[in-house]
């Protein structure tokens, strides 16, 4: 779609890399094989029937017209009935066919594709880009839905129609058919050039639309920006200019086939002349008939039909191919926080238990440096420390985001890495700062956290965080459309929403991660205390800036440069003296209140 | 609709295409002669053909031959030559009127106020700049080519009447249906085609948020139900795919079997005319050449009634688009700014976006030029609304604001805006270098002013430990930066505009107090003689203000210094809870305001019993 297309440089396959695409979609086709077997067919004879009827009309020509034979005359004709009702049931079995077994492939793709995506793991989100993944999914496919819809058929029938229309031109006169063999080199040089340049010129505009596509979507994502600082007009000239390239690489794509249809029309003409011509002067010397020579005019203005639109349909399946392989090539990306064969269902409860942990981002600095350290079941920890220093990578070490580079997580005894996924995901809930809404009411919102949860159900956890009445309170209640993104919402109000899926979720172990940062401390307090009723006896790790959020916790662990330096409660840690005596008399200092002894 | 809203929508539809198109006349004149041209040249070929086999071939006539052969080759020439000519003018003017229009919707939209894109969303936009476009290009396009194709079926039907009337009308008499089938085939397909690009399009948004939101989804391990949400789309995707394929496989080969009962007929009727020397046989040829040259033109002929009712229905969209007037604009006498230092006044001030019961209501603040003023206020209680209505991105519903005495609705907007410099809660940046997203107000801002910025922001030190510094390109394509990153060159952006009033909607929300604190001090050389507003939850920032105001209830509740206030307002001492409980002994507070058990022993500030205590009241105090 208008995503930053992922347009890669390489777009075209190389024939090692077609051969194995075409290997493993047999493979994948291989359920639907008699459909396939029975559309082949279908495409075979129907390329026939298109070539019967000229033949026909020159059999009807020649045995009948021209030896006044009627009986014969008729036999064509019917004969030529007979071909255009037989052209009539294969052409729609044949679309019918290659539809199905085309849709089926692509929805079952579209679907595994997702499933991979989705069990993928961060490291690999980290990796990728956003605006490519997604374009697998849209420009790929959709490449190869065109092709499966308008080309494939006609490629194949194409492809067969040159082949046998020269074969049986050849066995009908082959002097004929040598002489107008003159203007293949010409067309096949010119098909060359155009197939090469129009598939330049085809993946520059597919890059120009995809760049306009993108500037206008930021465009309009960040008009509010635009407008804040009175920028439009430079907006404007700089989407102009991306707009006048794209009309541009139009205008040299157009200017491509603008010369190449003249040279396929002059072919088919010229070849026509040629046939008439020459043709007649051997008619003169009885060396032909003149129903070879209408078979020749009739068939020859459109030979070079299939051969323009086989160079047009070869990008279309160069580019399919290549997306194909892209997908394919997503589909073996190895998951790298996988499910261990035999993996166990963590227990109900337990302590976390952190040991020696040391952490690196891929080949990254270490970010984490052997760090232990115990949770106990039921108790509430606040992670704390400055920016960068490594609390959120500890809290997603927790929920097996990443696995550990040394050392083990636990839960209730049993590493994560044995762990079976679903029941890691249903212990350990994390929430994170930007309350991230997906486009649907509040409702479907919260609902991300359990499928199956009643509205009765979804209303409990907004009122659990104390929400339920501001949302009730609006014109649609609940099924208020939240819009892209949320921005029907204030800042608080979609981390309210977030939160609410945490209370529906009633996981074991809750990390919020920044996940009250943009509310009152009010608010803030309330949905804590509500947390705090909800977790009771459960596990409640809490990242915050705020250290009034640490002032309510069990436990307080404060991490800086990637290490562990100081673990215990509030008031000891107050009275040791260290880091967090420093960060809390900052803290302190900045609320103009007096510090707490 | 009613019927009569409904015909001044197709108006304006055409209206729009034909003014557009209107304004390429030159080019599309051009198109339509050299297509006349090639119809010209093409209808010969066929007389030409037949001249061929009667007086050259039949009448063993060999000059006559020769000679023809070299006429029909020279109007092959011409008509290749203008088959491409034709082509390149019908599109040439075709992709500039789709350009065109698409910068005016681009210009337009930026333009258009802040409640218009809260209301539509960009996807909508984007559609009518893309799929609408096309529809309305693929039948600007048809225009040139259309004249042309009717006139080769016109003149193709007068050299066959005269050559044979009865023979015509059985070679011909099939194709009219193939018009009305191809009309009928367009029709048809058409909301298949559309229903199949809405529902990749409602895959594709999936896939979208799916990966953007992919922390979110795996946190809460929802992958099964996003896994489930996409199979359904993908169903949709195909139902839609497959009902398209069987309209297709219901029209096209019906559509192909149509010309073949002309040919049908040309052999068994003609090849008896012949048979009985009523007829030619370079007539029966050229009649089954004509048939096959008729074939596509009528196709378009057909598919051309359908096009034209798809482009003015996406014209109409596009022109719903352009004809939505920017509900904030410049005033007819638009006032100069004068020079002052950015006093704020609101006086009465109403707003609720559209909505019945206002976020604000009565709303009466005066900021003093150079003063600082924090907003505090509990979540929903209008504080970022606040923000938006100075720059206008909003108009007060009542009341008024000015800015230095002036009505902010009297300014030139670029001037007041260029006046104000605001940092959003959410921050968005552009996907370009971090350099012009700083420079951003002024792109030609010398690097010096850009490193001052970010220097003041606090962001200098980590941008010169990014590997390429300024030029780092951040975005999609591009490093990823975390959220108090972010929010520091947004702040850098703001000052660099250098404005008059600058306004910190919780600016600073994902920096660390550590962090904030060191940047607390640039941030107050800032704002220093500057009127500033700052809307933050963290005291440390609240304190950097000179007066503080509480907004509660769509209007100003109390305001003061921080101290003052954390005094005199129970409500304040509410939104900052934790301050509340630490000054529960030390203030005089109503009974039973505050964490009851304090005194006796608990650890301070224990959750449960803060929470409690302000749940009650935050829940009274909003009711
Ligand atoms: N996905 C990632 N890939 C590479 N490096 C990362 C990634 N996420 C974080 N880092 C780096 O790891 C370090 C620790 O980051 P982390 O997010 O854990 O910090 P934090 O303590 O949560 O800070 P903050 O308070 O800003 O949220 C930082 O230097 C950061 O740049
Ligand atoms: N674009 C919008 N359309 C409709 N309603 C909105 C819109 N933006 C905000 N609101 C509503 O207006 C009210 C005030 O929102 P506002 O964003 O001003 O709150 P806020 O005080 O900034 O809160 P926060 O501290 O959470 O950012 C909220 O109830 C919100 O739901
Ligand atoms: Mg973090
Ligand atoms: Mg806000």
């Amino acid at each position: 779609m208008w995503m930053a297309a992922g347009v890669d440089a390489e777009d075209k396959l190389d024939a090692a890399a077609a051969r194995q695409v075409l290997r493993r979609s047999a493979r994948l086709l291989r359920p639907h094989r008699r459909r396939v077997v029975g559309a082949v067919a279908m495409v075979v004879l129907w390329t026939c029937t298109v070539l019967a009827g000229p033949y026909l009309v020159s059999v009807g020509i020649d045995r009948g017209i021209k030896e006044g034979n009627a009986a014969a005359l008729n036999l064509a004709v019917a004969g030529y009935v007979a071909v255009a009702a037989l052209a009539y049931v294969t052409n729609r079995r044949q679309i019918a066919l290659i539809s199905r077994v085309g849709e089926d492939f692509l929805r079952e793709l579209r679907i595994r594709v997702f499933r991979h995506l989705q069990r993928l793991s961060m490291p690999f989100y980290d990796r990728s880009k956003a605006g490519v993944l997604v374009s697998r999914m849209t420009s790929d496919v959709d490449s190869l839905a065109e092709l499966i819809q308008l080309g494939l058929a006609m490629f194949v029938s194409n492809a067969l129609l040159l082949v046998v229309s020269l074969a049986v031109l050849t066995a009908v006169s082959w002097q004929l058919m040598l002489v107008c063999a003159a203007a293949l080199p010409p067309v096949i040089l010119a098909s060359v050039k155009f197939q090469r340049d129009s598939n330049e010129a085809y993946l520059e505009v597919r890059d120009n639309i995809g760049n306009t596509l993108s500037h206008l979507q930021e465009g309009i994502a960040g008009v509010r920006v635009v407008q804040a600082f009175a920028r439009e007009d430079v907006e404007v000239g700089r989407f102009e200019r991306g707009n006048r390239e794209l009309y541009e690489s139009h205008m040299r794509s157009v200017a491509i086939s603008a010369w190449y249809l003249p040279v396929i029309e002059l072919a088919g003409w010229g070849t026509t002349a040629l046939a008439v011509g020459i043709g007649g002067w051997w008619v003169h010397q009885g060396a032909l008939t003149v129903g070879t020579v209408a078979f020749f005019v009739l068939t020859l203005s459109n030979l070079f039909e299939p051969v323009q639109q086989l160079s047009q349909l070869f990008n279309m399946v160069q580019s399919a191919g290549a997306g194909l392989q892209k997908l394919y090539e997503l589909l073996d990306t190895p998951v790298d926080v996988d499910e261990r064969p035999g993996a166990i269902d963590l227990p109900e409860t337990g302590d976390i238990e952190v040991e020696r942990v040391s952490f690196a981002y891929g080949d990254g600095p270490t970010v984490l440096r052997d760090v232990s350290l115990r949770i106990p079941a039921g108790a509430r920890l606040a992670l704390v420390g400055p920016t960068g220093a490594g609390k959120s990578t500890l809290a997603k070490l927790i929920a097996r985001f990443y696995d550990p580079t040394e050392g083990h997580v636990r839960f209730g005894g049993v590493d994560l890495r044995d762990a079976t996924l679903s029941s890691l995901r249903s212990r350990i809930v994390v929430i994170p700062q930007e309350g991230f809404l997906f486009n649907g009411t509040i409702r479907d919102n919260v609902r991300l956290a359990r499928a199956g949860a009643s509205d009765a159900e979804v209303d409990d956890a907004l009122r659990a965080v104390g929400a339920y009445e501001r949302f009730a309170a609006l014109p649609d209640g609940l099924d208020t459309e939240v819009r892209e993104r949320g921005s029907r919402l204030s800042a608080g109000e979609k981390q309210l929403v977030s939160l609410a899926r945490a209370a529906l979720a009633d996981p074991a172990v809750l990390v919020l991660d920044e996940a009250t940062s943009s509310l009152d401390p009010g608010t803030e307090a309330l949905v804590e205390a509500a947390v705090g009723r909800l977790m009771e006896g459960r596990t409640v790790v809490v990242i915050a800036h705020r250290l009034s959020t640490a002032e309510r916790a069990d436990l307080v662990a404060v991490v800086t440069g990637g290490e562990l330096v100081e673990v215990g409660t509030h008031d000891e840690l107050v009275a040791r003296g260290g880091a967090y005596t420093a960060l809390y008399e900052t803290w302190v200092a900045g609320t103009g209140a007096e510090p707490v002894q | 609709m009613s019927e009569s809203s409904e015909s001044t929508a197709r108006r304006n539809g055409w209206r729009l295409i034909v003014r557009e198109a209107g304004r390429r006349r030159l080019g599309i004149a051009i198109g339509v002669v050299t297509g006349l041209a090639w119809t010209a040249a093409k209808v010969s070929t066929g007389v030409i053909v037949r001249q061929a086999v009667d007086e050259g071939i039949e009448r063993d006539d060999m000059t006559a031959l020769r000679n023809w052969a070299v006429v029909l080759g020279c109007v092959a020439l011409a008509s290749a030559v203008f088959t491409g000519l034709r082509r390149y003018m019908a599109f040439r003017e075709a992709r500039a009127v789709e350009a065109s229009l698409r910068d005016r919707i681009f210009a337009h939209v930026q333009r258009l106020h802040f409640a218009f894109h809260d209301e539509v969303q960009t996807g909508q936009i984007m559609s009518r700049a893309n799929t609408d476009l096309q529809q309305i290009q693929a039948f600007v396009v048809m225009v040139p080519l259309t004249i042309s194709n009717f006139m080769t079926v016109l003149s193709v039907t007068v050299i066959l009447v005269t050559i044979d009337p009865l023979l015509t009308l059985l070679a011909l008499g099939s194709l009219p249906f193939l018009n009305l089938m191809a009309t009928r085939f367009s029709r048809r397909l058409h909301p298949h085609v559309m229903a199949i690009q809405q529902e990749s399009a409602e895959l594709a948004a999936v896939v979208e948020e799916s990966v953007a939101g992919v922390r979110v989804i795996k946190g809460l391990g929802a992958e099964r139900v996003q896994a489930a949400r996409l199979a359904a789309e993908a169903d949709d995707v195909y139902r839609a795919s497959m009902a398209a394929a069987m309209t297709r496989a219901r029209f096209v080969p019906a559509l192909e079997l149509l010309p073949n009962i002309g040919f049908i007929a040309v052999l068994g009727y003609g090849g008896h005319q012949v048979l009985s020397g009523d007829l030619t046989l370079g007539a029966l040829v050229a009649f089954n050449v004509y048939i096959g040259m008729l074939v596509w033109p009528l196709r378009m002929l057909g598919m051309i009634v359908a096009q034209a009712q798809r482009a003015v229905a996406a014209a109409e969209r596009v022109h719903e688009v352009l004809a939505t007037q920017p509900e904030v604009t410049d005033p007819p006498r638009p006032k100069p700014l004068p020079a002052g230092g950015g006093e704020l006044r609101f006086r009465g001030v109403r707003f609720g976006y559209g909505r019945a019961e206002p976020v604000l209501d009565g709303f009466d603040l005066t900021v003093r030029a150079g003063e600082s003023v924090a907003l505090v206020g509990a979540t929903g209680s209008g504080k970022s609304t606040i923000a938006r209505l100075i720059p206008r991105f909003y108009d007060v519903e009542e009341g008024s604001i000015t800015l230095d005495g002036v009505d902010v609705r009297e300014l030139r907007l670029r001037e007041l805006r260029r006046a104000i410099g605001i940092v959003f809660e959410d921050t968005f940046l552009f996907s370009d270098t971090i350099g012009a997203n700083i420079a951003f107000a002024d792109p030609d801002a010398p690097p010096e002013a850009i490193e001052r910025a970010a220097r003041l922001a606090g962001a200098h030190e980590f941008i010169t430990a990014l590997p390429e510094g300024y030029a780092t390109r951040i975005g999609e394509r591009g490093y990823s930066l975390s959220g108090g990153q972010r929010q520091r060159i947004a702040i850098a952006r703001a000052i660099l505009a250098d404005p008059r009033v600058l306004i910190l909607d919780d600016a600073t929300s994902a920096v660390d107090p550590t962090k904030e604190h060191e940047i607390r001090d640039a941030l107050a050389e800032v704002m220093r003689g500057r009127t500033t507003i700052v809307i933050a939850h963290r005291p440390a920032t609240i304190a950097l203000a000179d007066r503080v105001v509480l907004i509660d209830g769509g209007r100003v509740a109390a305001e003061g210094t921080h101290q003052s206030l954390l005094g005199s307002s129970e409500r304040y001492r509410e939104v900052l809870a934790s301050a509340a409980a630490r000054h529960a002994e030390a203030v005089p507070h109503d009974a039973g305001a505050v964490v009851a058990g304090d005194g006796d022993g608990g650890p301070p500030g224990r959750p449960e019993r803060v929470g409690g205590a302000v749940a009650g009241r935050a829940r009274g105090g909003r009711s």
